[in-house]
This record gives structure tokens, C-alpha cells and sequence, in this order.
């Protein structure tokens, strides 16, 4: 493990929405905004603007980092610019009745189908099923949210299911 | 008339992982004492860096990649998966001087960086 593989997250979140220039072991030499850094590999994510509304992504593994310099700091546009790059796309919006009754129309299918399920968080807006699963608003298979990989695949497979029923 | 006799079902006995504990992960590494709990701040920060560089892979699937080996060597693939560990990434399409691999593997350790447009 290098120096910079052994900072802590709160040191690397410094560098975040930073322009940067990284010294990578042999001679190598990356410029860019920093998008984020792997906590597991301590990876740097840098994003370059080019001219035709491209943007270049480079990842410079974490093991191949010598030193990052700090160049200039990213204003509150650059910040949002830089948030939205890998951002999922936008769904539709819903209204908050909407929202409230897609979540009990949902938590009631679920019952319905002897799933444990609670309301939790402000206002309960996220669904917690069996203790190991949230669903955040829209509640659809994208906002499921667990560390248990098979019952997330499952969970996400019944909602679906669900949805594609109430079309 | 006679029971059938059951079939006994072969028991698959995997290796041991790498690390020899066979918990796939050290219990010394940053991420496992993460997983213990401790200081909850780090820990919300860690999870928000973890988000957006996952989010990164996930953009990064399909899409044509150079990759900075070590040696000054690049070679350019599709980037298919990357694993939870950081031990290899998955690549379709690989160009090699050989001709063009289907798939293949390159080892994280050979990697220095990697690119792709958006």
C-alpha cells in the first residue's frame, strides 16, 4: 500500500470536485477534475470537458498513484456539472400524494403477500422490508437498496412484476 | 415395496480464498474495519465516494476503453465488469498484437489507468 492508498476517506473527499494533476508511477501523468475516489482501491476518477460536449473519464488505479497536486478548486457550477455526469437518469417526477400512494399501494401488495414490511426515515418515505431491504421514493426496482445480494435480485424481480400488473 | 435409495448429493468443497481465511476479504483491510462500525462520519463519506465511483463503472459498461498498462503498453477493449475487490477488471473486444480477444481479463495490478468517453 502506498501513502495515498493508506489516507482516510475524509482526506480523499478533500479532493473531490478539485482540478488535480496525478504523478502515476512510470512517468505517467493525469490532469482532470476529481469525480470521486475508490474508498476499496483508493482509484482516482478524473473527468476532462472537452470541446464537442464530450467528456473524457480516466480512473487511475489507486496502486499506481505517487502524488496529486491540487491545481485550483471547482466552483458551485463545476460542482453540479461534475454531480451529474455519472448521475442515473431523471424518472419521471411524481407529485408527494403520488409518491405517498405508489408507497402504500406498495407496502399493501406486500403484505398482501406476507412480506414484513415498515415505514422508516422522515416521514417514513423509505420502505423497509424484513429489516434488510430499503426502498426510497419513487419506490420502483432502481431505488431497492440492500447488502444481501439474492433477496435485493428478488425483492427488485417481485416489485417489477408488480409494476408491469399496474400498467 | 422398497423405498428408493436416495441419491447422495456431491458435496463441491471450495479452496481456500487468497487470503487463506476463506472470508473472501481480510479482516485487516480498511473495508472490513469500516464494516465493524467506528467513526460514522468516515464512514458516511466513504459510502458517498463508493456511490459515485460505482456509478462510474456502471457508465463505464459497453463502452470502448484504453487501457495504460504497465511497460508503456495500451491496448484498447470494451470494458465489461470490474469486481468487488479491485482484483481484475472484465473486458469483451480486447485488442492485442495476437489479434482481438472476445474476452478476457486484465489484472488490476497491470493497470495503471484507464479511459473512456462519455
Amino acid at each position: 500500500m502506498n501513502d495515498w492508498q493508506r489516507k482516510s476517506p475524509l482526506d480523499w473527499e478533500t479532493y473531490v470536485n478539485k482540478m488535480v494533476k496525478v504523478a502515476a508511477i512510470e512517468k505517467h501523468e493525469y490532469e482532470g477534475w476529481v469525480l470521486t475516489v475508490d474508498p476499496v482501491s483508493a482509484s482516482i476518477v478524473l473527468a476532462t470537458f472537452l470541446e464537442n460536449e464530450k467528456v473524457s473519464v480516466s480512473v487511475v488505479l489507486g496502486h499506481a498513484v505517487q502524488e496529486v497536486k491540487i491545481l485550483k478548486e471547482g466552483d458551485d457550477g463545476m460542482k453540479q456539472r461534475l454531480s451529474g455526469i455519472f448521475a442515473p437518469e431523471e424518472s419521471k417526477a411524481y407529485s408527494p400524494e403520488e409518491l405517498e400512494k405508489r408507497k402504500n399501494d406498495l407496502k399493501t401488495w406486500l403484505e398482501a403477500n406476507h412480506i414484513p414490511v415498515t415505514e422508516q426515515g422522515e416521514s417514513g418515505r423509505t420502505l423497509c422490508v424484513a429489516g434488510v431491504l430499503t426502498i426510497d421514493p419513487p419506490y420502483g426496482p432502481e431505488e431497492c437498496s440492500s447488502s444481501n445480494e439474492i433477496i435485493l435480485s428478488r425483492v427488485q424481480g417481485l416489485i417489477q412484476g408488480y409494476l408491469e400488473k399496474q400498467q | 415395496a422398497t423405498m428408493p435409495v436416495p441419491v447422495p448429493v456431491g458435496v463441491l468443497r471450495l479452496p481456500r480464498g487468497p487470503e487463506g481465511s476463506s472470508r473472501g476479504f481480510s479482516p485487516t483491510s480498511p473495508r472490513f474495519q469500516a464494516l465493524l462500525g467506528g467513526d460514522a462520519a468516515a464512514q458516511g463519506v466513504r459510502a458517498a465516494l463508493r456511490q459515485r465511483y460505482l456509478r462510474g463503472l456502471a457508465a463505464a459498461q459497453g463502452r470502448p476503453t484504453r487501457f495504460c498498462l504497465r511497460a508503456g503498453v495500451q491496448v484498447d477493449a470494451v470494458f465489461g465488469a470490474a469486481d468487488v475487490e479491485a482484483v481484475a477488471i472484465q473486458v469483451d473486444a480486447l485488442r492485442t498484437p495476437l489479434g482481438v480477444q472476445a474476452a478476457a481479463l486484465l489484472r488490476c495490478t497491470d493497470v495503471l489507468a484507464y479511459s473512456f468517453f462519455l
